[in-house]
């Protein structure tokens, strides 16, 4: 409270002079009676009633407080962070975990075009037996159904009727009857079979009503679909023999630098340790030497004095293992030259066009990987002989490589890297598809129910409105969870709907989902506000458009909405703000996986799971150490969303002021 | 609606079949709004309200209000009969029968028992923000409204309550955990290693220490006041000024002061208006969950908040179980089946007819204060 009273104390010295007491006690002398005696404390401006503003000055003052309160330990427990990064990012340096990191990098992108080629491969026998693959997969996922409801009874019945058990009679029978039970509960709600003849499922859940109790074997139309569906597979393989030989040959081509990477990464991962821990008795050595100096009794200071010195840390020897690692550069330049080789070849010999879409698809993307690839091995030994471990770290590369950072990663082995474009990715992309859907809705509906609606479908449409703004987030986050993302899955798996890219989706919760409900929370935001932008509209423009003749349509969209255009906008802005700074619904349901979206994949990007800014705070901040460099990060992206949010409502309110003009 | 006159000789207007058009588009995407949002009422609805009504009198099954939430044990019996019982039905159960008659048995956490600890922290936490926020705010209005003249100050409180209505939920949360967790004095004879500042107070040995209130009711309450702020002042403000400015004017020339012409003659006006408004603040610091995620909420807690303390204020400093939180747990950390059905529509169903109930009164009040209240 200190603070509010400071600052109403201020106000009320700038505000004395306007008060009646004041007056009073200035009156001028021509005044017949004389001044009554004032007290001594009105007279300084003390008086009861100028306490009683100072009271609410001070409560007034209070929201000050708090937002001043909120920057300065957002900073305070926010700013460490840079530092602290800095010097993760010296030892990643020093220990030579980057220098790993530079023919890690072309490994993984290596594993990568490995796994799109394969996918390829895959996607074009598959895509040619389509056919036979659905029906085999139907009827075995028919069966499946049926046995992960049985299995649990079944599994107790087998295990019961050992020889060396002696269960009592009652219990195998109740154990029977409930076996049954559960079985014909799971004969009444198996799975749609569309690609299977009515006769054929007829037959196949026949043949599992009458399955011997013991069975091991699968039902016999679903094993003679395996195998006419595996006798389809062995027909397309052959035609595509070279391309199987191309990806396998490209697929070895990494395990020489795989093998090196993996030995090479045991040694640094042991200088690392061996700094960490140095790290840590020099922080020990300083918090007793401070003690030390603050300790009053002389032999508990030299006691204190003796112990820092006792600790103090030897050195970790860091010249021998990079010596090492600079002996095996060449070796590292050999296995990139070769890899980069096989590379050059095999983007040769691979095939144009396939001819399943799918398939084409992803060879499409394969291609265009390529060229990256080549040029990041055309770099890599350039890199591999400039990399000095002494190289010091600076404390911007510290920031730009928060800002830049194309990885969150964090509680791993390796190293933390806390680069903030993945979760601004996934806050950007939800935002995107939210407002996609929630601007046409909100302003359709603001402009309908002010320009259009009688008072009675006013009366009907406002108040649901207003509802769902009044639904808790985390309600509407549960609903996604349990209901849309279950009822967009099932969609997605429908064939009529497979022309629309990304379906059938791999994840229940993805972007799309979250967008979907943040849509349905800014709506209210969007249309409360645009409704208020048109109100606001003089009735003298609606009136003198209609007079010269302008239809209705006409004069709400050429006069109407131009004049409220910039309340309209402040509406989205509003809008956006709230949904980037929306959190319970995106931990929810946006699927929480921290990556940037896929973007090779067009349209479908929107059905991959993704992290945000606001769901990372949320799941990790419980979890974290206090004052860790994590948790540190988790105050600088909190730092992030409080600016990102006050610019988007400042000018929100900024097209405000100037529709009001 | 046309003069046929002129429909026989032009035909329908140009316009018209293009103002059709766009009616029936906004109308359409209007509706459409409409419609998601009732389905998913009602959605929730038939799921949910099998949990709290039963077709038999007296119709309310008050258990699921009223029990304690426990884990939920599932298993079959030796007739093959399934049993849901919570957590102290089933060691009763076990007790009795012993445990060797038991098969298949699952255990759900979370999903037994009612929900009585959510809805006793949700409502402690919602009364102590709502006094803390309705004091500073209302107060702050008051200052607003009836004292401030423009002046830099004023500017300045008016920008921060502007920015502060905008800052997300979570942000608040970092707020309240860094400050009120952490940070906030706290007199203590034993302080923290990680407090900010120790001043030792000269009376016995008791120390001044910044080292914050920890996960508690009271931090909760605090951060969520200090977030619906905004709320209250601003609507408490509008209230205020809707009092016609004559009620002042005629009480300052009877010679009645500043304070008694507010207390008497503009806040019994304002005062049903504030109180409407702040049942929509209600709805806002009952369901926000992030904020209270780190300075409150827990899990799982075996007593209601009054139970099991040693002294009455010692509620202040306990976690709490709270019914948004609750929502969230049932949803992202258990996963769904057929036996945690109940516990997670019977919560949502709850904690949405206690939003619905709130903010249809808020309606009503304010409809009904609107036609009294005409000067």
């Amino acid at each position: 409270m200190g603070i509010v009273g400071t600052s109403a104390v201020l106000i009320f010295l700038s505000d004395r002079q306007s008060h009646p007491t004041k007056h009073l006690a200035e009156m001028p002398h021509e005044d017949p009676h004389p001044p009554e005696p004032v007290h001594r404390f009105q007279k300084q401006g003390f008086s009861y009633e100028n306490a009683i503003k100072f009271f609410f000055a001070s409560n007034a003052g209070l929201t000050i407080v708090i937002l001043a309160l909120i920057i300065i330990f957002l900073l305070k427990e926010g700013l460490g962070f840079f530092p602290g990064y800095q010097r993760e990012l010296e030892v990643y340096r020093i220990a030579g975990l980057e220098f790993v990191d530079i023919s890690r990098k072309n490994l993984t992108a290596h594993e990568q075009i490995t796994s799109v080629l394969n996918r390829t491969y895959y996607a074009e026998i598959n895509g040619k037996c389509a056919h036979q693959m659905r029906r085999s997969q139907e009827a075995s996922a028919l069966f499946n159904a049926y046995s992960d409801l049985t299995a649990p009874t079944r599994d107790l019945i087998v295990s019961n009727s050992q020889p060396d058990s002696s269960p009592s009679p009652e219990m195998i029978a109740s154990l029977r009857t409930n076996f049954e039970k559960q079985k014909s509960k799971a004969l009444a709600t198996l799975p749609p079979t569309p690609h299977l003849t009515p006769e054929e499922r007829q037959a196949l859940i026949e043949s599992i009503r009458s399955r011997a109790f013991d069975a091991t074997d699968d039902p016999p139309l679903v094993a003679s679909l395996t195998t006419e569906f595996a006798e389809a597979r062995e027909k397309q393989v052959k035609p595509l023999e070279a391309l199987r030989t191309t990806i396998d040959t490209f697929e070895s081509a990494g395990s020489e630098l795989s093998s090196l990477v993996s030995e090479l990464t045991e040694s640094v991962t042991a200088t690392k340790e061996k700094i960490q821990d140095a790290d840590i008795l020099e922080k020990d050595r300083k918090t007793l030497l401070a003690a030390a100096s603050s300790a009053e009794d002389p032999i508990e200071r030299e006691k204190l004095v003796s112990e820092a010195q006792a600790s103090l840390a030897q050195k970790p020897d860091i010249e021998g293992p990079i010596r090492i690692l600079m002996e095996r550069r060449p070796a590292c330049i050999a296995a990139h030259q070769s890899l980069k080789n096989a590379a050059a070849t095999v983007s040769s010999q691979l095939p144009n066009t396939l001819t399943q879409p799918e398939a084409s698809r992803l060879l499409k993307v394969a291609h265009n990987l390529w060229p990256l690839f080549l040029a990041d091995l055309e770099k890599t030994p350039q890199k591999i002989t400039d990399w000095n471990h002494l190289k010091p770290v600076a404390l911007s590369t510290a920031i730009s490589s928060f800002i830049t950072g194309k990885d969150w990663v964090t509680g791993g082995e390796w190293q933390d890297f806390y680069g903030i474009l993945p979760l601004a990715a996934g806050s950007l992309m939800i935002s995107i598809v939210a407002l996609t859907l929630a601007i046409p809705s909100g302003i359709g509906a603001a402009i309908y129910v002010n320009q259009f609606a009688s008072k009675r479908e006013q009366s009907l449409i406002k108040p649901v409105i207003e509802f769902i703004q009044a639904i808790p987030s985390v309600v509407l986050g549960f609903i996604g969870i349990l209901i849309f993302g279950t009822i967009l899955r099932d969609l997605s798996l429908m064939d009529s709907l497979s022309w629309i890219p990304g379906f059938p989706i791999e994840e229940r919760l993805n972007i799309f989902t979250a967008g979907c409900l943040l849509a349905l929370m800014s709506i209210p935001t969007i249309f409360s506000l645009a409704e208020d932008a048109i109100n606001n509209v003089p009735s003298a423009y609606a009136e003198a458009a209609e007079a010269l003749g302008a239809s209705r349509v006409q004069t709400t969209f050429r006069v109407i909405i131009p004049a409220a255009f910039s309340g309209i906008l402040a509406a989205v802005l509003l809008g956006f703000g709230r949904v980037i700074g929306e959190t319970m619904v995106v931990l929810l349901v946006a699927g929480n996986r921290i990556k940037i979206p896929d973007f090779t994949s067009g349209l479908g990007t929107f059905f991959q799971p993704c992290h945000t800014l606001t769901g990372i705070i949320a799941q990790e901040l419980g979890e974290v150490p206090l004052g860790s460099v994590h948790y540190r990060a988790l105050f600088i992206v909190g730092i992030l969303l409080f600016a990102v949010v006050l610019i988007i409502n400042a000018t929100a309110h900024r097209f405000v002021n100037r529709m009001k003009q | 609606m046309f003069n046929p006159e002129t429909l026989i000789r032009k035909g329908l207007p140009k316009g018209h079949f293009k103002d059709v058009a766009a009616r029936s588009f906004l109308g359409g995407i209007t509706y459409l709004v409409v419609a998601i949002a009732v389905l998913l009422f009602v959605k929730i609805i038939i799921d949910g309200a099998p949990v709290l009504f039963k077709p038999e009198a007296p119709f309310v099954d008050l258990d699921f209000l009223t029990s304690k939430n426990e884990t939920l044990h599932v298993f079959d019996d030796a007739q093959g009969n399934r049993h849901q019982l919570p957590a102290a039905a089933y060691s009763q159960y076990i007790s009795q029968h012993g445990s060797a008659t038991l098969f298949n048995e699952q255990t759900y956490s979370y999903s037994g028992g009612g929900i009585a600890g959510p809805i006793a922290g949700t409502a402690l936490l919602t009364i102590g923000s709502m006094i803390l926020a309705l004091f500073f705010g209302v107060s702050a209005a008051i200052y607003l409204s009836e004292y401030a003249k423009q002046s830099p100050f004023i500017h300045a409180i008016r920008l921060a309550i502007l920015n502060l209505a905008g800052i997300p939920s979570i942000v608040f949360g970092l707020f309240g955990f860094s400050v009120f967790v952490l940070a906030v004095p706290v007199i203590t004879s034993t302080p923290s290693d990680r407090s900010l500042l120790t001043i030792p107070l000269l009376i016995g040995n008791y120390f001044l220490s910044f080292q914050g209130w920890n996960s508690s009711l009271m931090a909760g309450c605090a951060t969520l006041a200090c977030m619906i702020l905004p709320v209250i002042i601003t609507a408490s403000e509008e209230s205020l000024r809707a009092v016609p400015q004559g009620f002042r004017d005629a009480s300052l020339a009877m010679g009645a002061t500043r304070w008694q012409t507010i207390r008497k003659c503009v806040l019994p006006f304002s005062l049903p208006g504030i109180l409407t408004s702040s049942l929509l603040a209600i709805t806002r610091v009952a369901g926000e969950t992030a904020p209270i995620m780190f300075t409150a909420a827990v899990a799982a807690k075996d007593d209601l908040p009054w139970q099991g303390l040693k002294s009455p204020f010692d509620i202040l400093s306990s976690q709490v179980q709270a019914l948004p939180y609750h929502i969230y747990t049932l949803a992202a950390r258990i996963p769904s089946s057929e036996f945690t059905q109940r516990a997670q529509y019977g919560s949502v169903f709850v904690f949405l007819l206690l939003v619905a109930f709130l903010s249809l009164g808020s309606m009503i009040l304010r409809a009904k204060l609107r036609s009294k209240l005409k000067w």
